[in-house]
């Protein structure tokens, strides 16, 4: 069977995967299908959805367009996720490597420093990190990504001290190649599968912690984004729940999605290594 | 300025504001007054120092008022706007060098001891001039307080000070403290800062840190009758939500600052046994204003200026962001003001394409994206709507080409970044109007004002002008002529637009049908409550 007719045969995986496809949709078409500003006045205020079809979703406490506003958040919660998941899964893959096939001082140096940053809820040092350099982008996924690193860099670090007593690894060092060649070409490859396989984790909870820096005012106040949705929403609750409830619903899927996907591919990939 | 001393309640609510609207009919309940009872209501601060002496915020008054009182209070149909407290009567010399006032009769402090002219002077000369958040401005030339007898103080000032201005500054600066209690120790450090000691209908009772604050009848009341009630409660419920849930649980029967968010308000409002009062803060009027840094070269053009103001549609902004609990603006002054108000000043009506024009006329035409030039938009973050109106302020300046980003900061960091750094092009402020210019409103537009001063004119603009009539206007003695340059005054403004006015609000109580004489002064929310009372 090949991979990708196993991952169709886990039900969770398709449903994962069809979540993302929407999602990934909705982010790519967002400009096409709302072109301008997505925080334009597009209505009335506090209209309720599906009352005009031109606003499907209603609008907000300024008369701004759910809908778009959805559309165009899908992308900075996809973004920001993959962003911040990218960094960490590098800083972390790259750490964790130099720390497993160095040993010795570079080893304990690199993972008292990660203990330093574990020891900090991760959400604590996003929140501090963002009000400290002040909300932007590029601020939030480097928050995020400080406080979620040292994961893959612990995982990377134990798969490269058993990789490193491998016979080819010793056959390299025969050859005459640079450690840190190495280290990197010939291990690090090698190490990568099961830290990849927590990325879904990762893009999961980095959207997550920029939903949550968002609702409490710390997201990029000049972009959409679904957290800055639901706190807006939040002082209207009683009276408009919907526009909390819409881009609360949204936040799940995605979550849900990024999840059952990441879980799919896990399974197949577990699955095949079994087998062989 | 070191001396300005800041904690956020003191920025949110600010020092509260004086004078009334014009002569409103005072709000009756045919029930008659019942005596007991115990009045539950919502507090969403707990500030740490209580002295409205030192202290003149709204966050304090709601509290201490009740506990300290003032010479006189604001009044919807008193003399002057004002009715006697501790004082019974005043009058103004005509040189401005003094003024004099008859203290009430056989009014008893809390420990028991009376309550004379000595303290008067006292609280006048050792805490509203040289400690008072606002008393440094206007009782700046105070250089001595005479007391002939027990019930006679006589202020007298180093310059000629408008007796308009001192009258206007009775019921929010002039609490009288126990001269007995504060002149052991330094003032700052006195126990009585937390656990107040007063004339008032109310006594301090206890408070339990984010819990309640308690205040017990005060028996021995110079009032006849008063207090009604038994006991206060001030039941500490942060989250705004919490508030509207409660009142409707029952669990209190009061909130009062508009603790329940206006967009509650109309559910809220359908709910039998509860009732929305939107009066009783005619005298704690909110001013939402556009802030401008004129270093910036765009924004030192007048016609860019013209340009922003013509660009704000004022009616959208009370209707979709106030929800229409709030004015539009037309200038310094607020409409609700009885004595400065001017309706005859240069008005900016919304008018998108007469704003492109402007801003083309200046010489920023749009570019490729359509973009004329970008700013730099501090929103203060005090109140959900100066944070909704910086997102509609977004909106209105890229309908005319100029491009607004947002910068989000929380308190601390909006003053800094505003009124010490300067680092901002445009702001979103919320200054109080405190009933007379002279005390907090000239200031957002006087120039030499050293950095740092918070609510301050931080923005570089410098009018020799406006200085001189602001200057003259301060040591004019005559009312009539001192109302005149007042009006003046709010022409210029509204002309040069050193800072645009775009609204006006106060705040909203929401009550049990049962709590009678709500909302009977322009400042019922931070007055002594003497006169409420819980009905069967």
């Amino acid at each position: 069977m090949s991979r990708l007719r196993r991952f169709l045969h886990t039900p969770e995986a398709v449903a994962g995967a069809i979540l993302l496809a929407v999602l990934f949709a909705m982010a790519l078409s967002a400009s096409l299908l709302f072109p301008g500003d997505p925080q334009a006045i597009a209505g009335p205020a506090l209209l309720p959805p599906f009352q005009d079809w031109s606003l499907p979703l209603g609008t907000d406490r300024l008369g701004r367009d759910v809908l778009a506003e959805l559309f165009h958040g899908a992308r900075t919660s996809l973004a920001v996720g993959l962003a911040a998941a990218a960094a960490a899964l590098v800083i972390g893959a790259v750490v964790g490597t130099l720390a497993g096939f160095a040993g010795g001082l570079v080893d304990e140096v690199l993972m008292r420093i990660a203990d330093a940053f574990q020891t900090v809820p991760g959400f604590l040092l996003a929140l501090a990190f963002v009000s400290v350099v002040g909300p932007s982008l590029g601020v939030v996924v480097a928050a995020i990504a400080l406080g979620t690193w040292t994961g893959p860099a612990r995982i990377a670090r134990a798969e490269v001290l058993s990789i490193r007593e491998r016979d080819y690894v010793a056959g390299a060092r025969v050859i005459g190649m640079h450690p840190l060649e190495i280290a990197f070409r010939e291990v690090l490859p090698n190490a990568l599968p099961p830290v990849l396989a927590m990325s879904s984790v990762i893009v999961a909870a980095a959207i997550l912690t920029e939903a949550a820096l968002s609702f409490l005012g710390l997201g990029d106040p000049n972009r959409v984004t679904w957290g800055g949705m639901i706190a807006e929403g939040r002082t209207v609750l009683r009276t408009a729940p919907f526009l909390s409830i819409v881009p609360g619903i949204a936040l799940v899927l995605t979550v849900l999605g990024v999840y059952l996907a990441g879980e799919g591919i896990v399974e197949t990939t577990a699955v095949r290594r079994g087998l062989s | 300025m070191s001396g300005f001393t800041i904690s956020r309640r003191t920025m949110l609510t600010g020092p509260a504001m004086l004078l009334a609207s014009t002569a409103m009919p005072t709000l009756g309940w045919a029930q008659t007054p019942k005596k007991g009872g115990r009045l539950v209501l919502a507090a969403d601060s707990e500030p740490r120092n209580l002295n409205p002496a030192i202290v003149a915020s709204n966050g304090v008054f709601f509290i201490s008022s009740k506990i300290v009182e003032t010479l006189a209070e604001a009044s919807f149909d008193g003399k002057d706007g004002l009715a006697p407290r501790l004082a019974v009567s005043w009058e103004g010399a005509a040189d401005g060098l003094s003024a004099t006032f008859k203290l009430r009769d056989g009014v008893k402090w809390h420990d028991g001891k009376p309550f004379t002219s000595a303290d008067v002077a006292f609280s006048a000369l050792q805490i509203w001039k040289p400690l008072q958040n606002l008393g440094r401005t206007v009782f700046k030339d105070l250089s001595a307080v005479d007391t002939p007898d027990d019930l006679t103080a006589v202020f007298k000032f180093a310059k000629p000070t408008p007796f308009q201005l001192i009258r206007n500054a009775l019921p929010a600066l002039s609490s009288v403290v126990p001269k007995h209690v504060y002149e052991v120790g330094k003032i700052e450090d006195n126990p009585a800062n937390n656990a107040p000691i007063g004339t008032g209908p109310f006594k301090f009772g206890e408070y339990k840190a984010g819990q309640y604050y308690r205040l017990t009848k005060n028996t021995d009341y110079w009032g006849k009758d008063e207090p009604y009630l038994d006991e206060i409660i001030y039941q500490v419920l942060p989250d705004r939500t919490s508030a509207a849930a409660a009142l409707e649980a029952e669990e209190i029967q009061l909130a009062a600052f508009s603790a329940v968010p206006l967009a509650d308000l109309d559910r809220i409002s359908k709910v039998p046994g509860l009732k929305v009062i939107t009066k009783g803060y005619e005298g704690l009027t909110y001013q939402l204003v556009v802030e401008i840094n004129h270093r910036r070269k765009e924004l030192a053009d007048l016609k860019v200026r013209q340009a922003i103001a013509h660009a704000i549609d004022k009616d959208f902004v009370v209707k979709t962001v106030f929800l229409g609990y709030a004015a539009t603006a037309t200038g310094p002054v607020p409409k609700n003001d009885p004595q400065f108000y001017t309706a005859d000043v240069p008005t900016y009506p919304f008018d998108v394409a007469k704003a492109n024009a402007l801003l083309d006329q200046a010489g920023y035409r749009r570019g490729a994206d359509g973009n004329r030039f970008s700013l730099k938009l501090l929103p203060a973050p005090y109140f959900n709507e100066t944070k909704q109106f910086g997102d509609y302020l977004r909106q209105a300046l890229a309908a005319v080409g100029i491009d607004a980003q947002l910068v989000n900061n929380d308190s601390a960091a909006h003053i800094k970044a505003v009124y010490t750094d300067h680092a901002f092009d445009l702001a979103v402020g919320p200054p109080v109007f405190r009933g007379d210019p002279a005390i907090w409103t000239t200031i957002l537009v006087q120039s030499g004002i050293p950095d740092g001063v918070p609510f301050s004119n931080q923005g570089g603009y410098k009018n020799p002008a406006l200085d001189a009539l602001i200057a003259k206007a301060s040591e004019t003695l005559d009312t009539a002529a001192r109302t005149d340059l007042y009006k003046e005054f709010q022409r210029q403004v509204a002309a040069d637009l050193p800072l645009i006015n775009v609204a006006e609000w106060s705040f909203i109580s929401v009550a049990s049908d049962k709590v009678g004489n709500i909302a009977n002064n322009p400042r019922w929310a931070v007055s002594n409550w003497a006169d409420t009372y819980l009905a069967g």
